[in-house]
């Protein structure tokens, strides 16, 4: 998906807003999600995305705010009046119906008669790789991997314009779940719906995602491709939601910064503006810094002491003391600091590999 | 290791047999006295004869009874399921201010003793100008089966997964069809049994009969004025067919909730 702007927007959040009692889920959010794309709402557990899902699926109505859908406003329609469909984190299968029935359910509920529904449940299950054969078996047996499928499938049945998945992977093993992430990916190709995905892992949101919007504390922190999310994380949560970075709190100094908790002065790129901020953070990649050698210089520098390493497989971490503080540094193994045990080193970055984030 | 495993089996088995054997003597001795040829209830019985079960079957007044008891026993059953369906819901599956308060309220009638609530029902409808019968005994047995059927359901909703009225809901079904393909097929197990537990405790029920029903007699209430005068080994009889029929509902019902089960896994 390259020109977004070109797009439609299909779903619209305009000011949205959810409290129960006098706790707000979801704080004044405003979104636009476009046709056919695959968007993923991420955050860690408590912070709305759950609570934004349903009111977008229509099991919560806002309490301020609209929501619209093609331009219509929808935030009090039920959802089984919507055109769109949920994969629920448990995948609420019906126990009590086999594969086939469980898919054909939102057919009977239409009144499609039951050859047709045969008919379009086996479709199905080629689409979401199942063999024909499972059509009678019990639900309850199948394994996790095959009852997303039948999850999914179902969905599907209904023909929603825009598919909702609350975490639907959570509870799959590592390596399904890989393979689980690119057949969705492959579906959200092959059937051109809107895809809407909610998850607390971001390297899963970066995986299928065409937008990622991050969550903190109710609010829409940053919305953005998953490159932009990755290159320029708007603050602080955000870069460590990414995943392992070194933060270095830093007031103003000039045209750079004053490390508060590392001594140093460090420079860094801003990528969004804030030219008056007084403290920020300075959020390091590990796998930017590098080992200095002896005379070599860098943008920036710190010394500190190697405390222990770590195999990441066809890379290394360093764990390198800075005083109170631990930097982690990330080598590829071909370029492995020898006898690094104790080891005095002193660490480089440059300046475009950092950035300076909000606090 | 080996000698340890046989003597719990020995243990279990041993325990196990008696109390079998404790709660069934007594039962085992009222059909022992059923076939005796004796017109009076004495131990040991000493000429057998199947002459008070003949009797007992042709009987115009206990096919009365027992058709009393059948009625009501029915009525009770499809009264309190509908109840206690609705009232198990409330009490399991939605939260509501109040909720603990009835889940409380609701028990309690079980542990009301029975005389005393029936005589003061009893009273109540005598001050309100109700005439006894056996319609009257069947609001008595509610009383006491509605709250016992609503535990049993509500057991049942406790391990039901709500999310899953969701997703139906959201697969497009209304309300009502919500209730009719997924809600009532998987809460289908508890109902059943609740109406077996409703059907059963109305058909051996005494001291509510006793008070409540008026002139219309039923199985345990003929049994306990026959015992009390006019002995004859029909009573015997009686409990014993009475408590085999009893007995036969529990496992036809049971069956019928195994085959349900196996149709549906298959």
């Amino acid at each position: 998906m390259t020109d977004l702007k070109d797009r439609k927007p299909i779903l619209q959040l305009v000011g949205v807003r959810k409290t129960f009692n006098d706790f707000a889920a979801v704080e004044k959010i405003d979104l636009d999600i476009f046709e056919g794309e695959f968007f993923t709402i991420v955050g860690p557990s408590g912070s709305g995305k759950t609570t934004m899902l349903r009111m977008l699926a229509g099991m919560e109505a806002p309490s301020e705010g609209n929501i619209t859908l093609h331009g219509e406003r929808i935030n009090d329609v039920p959802a089984n009046k919507r055109p769109t469909c949920l994969v629920f984190q448990s995948l609420a299968l019906f126990p009590h119906m086999s594969v086939g029935q469980n898919i054909e359910f939102p057919l009977k509920i239409k009144g499609v008669d039951a050859a047709s529904r045969k008919a379009r449940a086996l479709e199905l299950m080629a689409i979401v790789r199942l063999p024909a054969s499972y059509y009678g078996k019990n639900v309850m047996k199948c394994s996790g991997g095959e009852r997303q499928r039948v999850a999914l499938a179902r969905a599907l049945a209904y023909d929603p314009e825009v598919l909702f998945f609350d975490e639907p992977l959570s509870a799959i093993d590592y390596k399904l779940k890989k393979v689980l992430e690119k057949e969705l990916k492959d579906l959200h190709r092959e059937t051109g719906k809107t895809f809407i995905y909610i998850t607390h892992s971001l390297e899963e949101a970066m995986v299928m995602s065409d937008r990622i919007g991050v969550m903190r504390a109710g609010r829409l922190v940053q919305v953005g491709t998953p490159e932009e999310i990755y290159a320029a994380p708007v603050d602080r949560f955000v870069s460590e939601f990414v995943g392992e970075v070194n933060v270095i709190e830093v007031t103003r100094a000039g045209e750079g910064w004053q490390g508060v908790d590392v001594p140093g002065a460090f420079r860094a790129a801003a990528p969004h503006d804030q030219p008056q901020a007084h403290s920020a953070f300075v959020v390091i990649r590990p796998e930017y810094m590098r080992f200095l050698k002896d005379g070599e210089a860098a943008d920036n520098m710190l010394e500190g002491v190697v405390y222990n390493e770590y195999s990441l497989g066809s890379r290394i971490q360093y764990q390198v003391r800075v005083g109170e503080k631990v930097m982690l540094v990330e080598l590829s193994r071909a370029n492995a600091l020898p006898a690094a045990a104790n080891r005095n080193v002193r660490l480089g970055w440059d300046v475009a590999d950092a950035i300076s984030v909000k606090a | 290791m080996e000698q340890d495993k046989l003597r719990t089996r020995v243990l279990i088995a041993g325990w196990t047999t008696f109390v079998v054997l404790l709660v069934y003597l007594p039962i085992a001795c009222v059909a022992l006295a059923s076939f005796t040829k004796a017109r009076y209830f004495a131990f040991p019985v000493r000429a057998f004869s199947t002459e008070w079960w003949e009797k007992t079957a042709d009987s115009i007044e206990i096919s009365m009874i027992v058709q009393n008891s059948l009625l009501v026993a029915a009525v009770v059953t499809v009264f309190s399921v509908v109840i206690a369906f609705f009232g198990a819901l409330a009490f399991a599956r939605y939260d509501w201010t109040g909720r603990r308060l009835y889940q409380k309220l609701i028990l309690l009638p079980v542990f009301f003793p029975q005389p005393v609530l029936g005589l003061a029902l009893l009273l109540a409808y005598s001050a309100l100008g109700i005439s006894t019968s056996w319609m009257t005994a069947v609001f008595a047995h509610m009383v006491w089966i509605v709250p016992v059927v609503t535990l049993i359901i509500a057991i049942k909703v406790y391990g039901f997964d709500p999310t899953l009225e969701e997703a139906a809901f959201d697969l497009g079904a209304s309300r009502l069809k919500v209730m009719t393909h997924v809600t009532l097929p998987l809460l289908w197990p508890g109902i059943w049994s609740g109406a077996l537990f409703a059907f059963l405790l109305s058909w051996g029920n005494f001291p509510l009969s006793l008070y409540t029903a008026g002139a219309d007699s039923t199985v345990p209430k003929w049994l306990y004025a026959k015992m009390v005068a006019g002995y004859t080994p029909m009573v015997p009889a009686l409990g014993t067919m009475a408590t085999l029929a009893a007995a036969a509902v529990l496992l036809g019902g049971g069956l019928v909730g195994l085959i349900m089960k196996k149709a549906r896994a298959a």
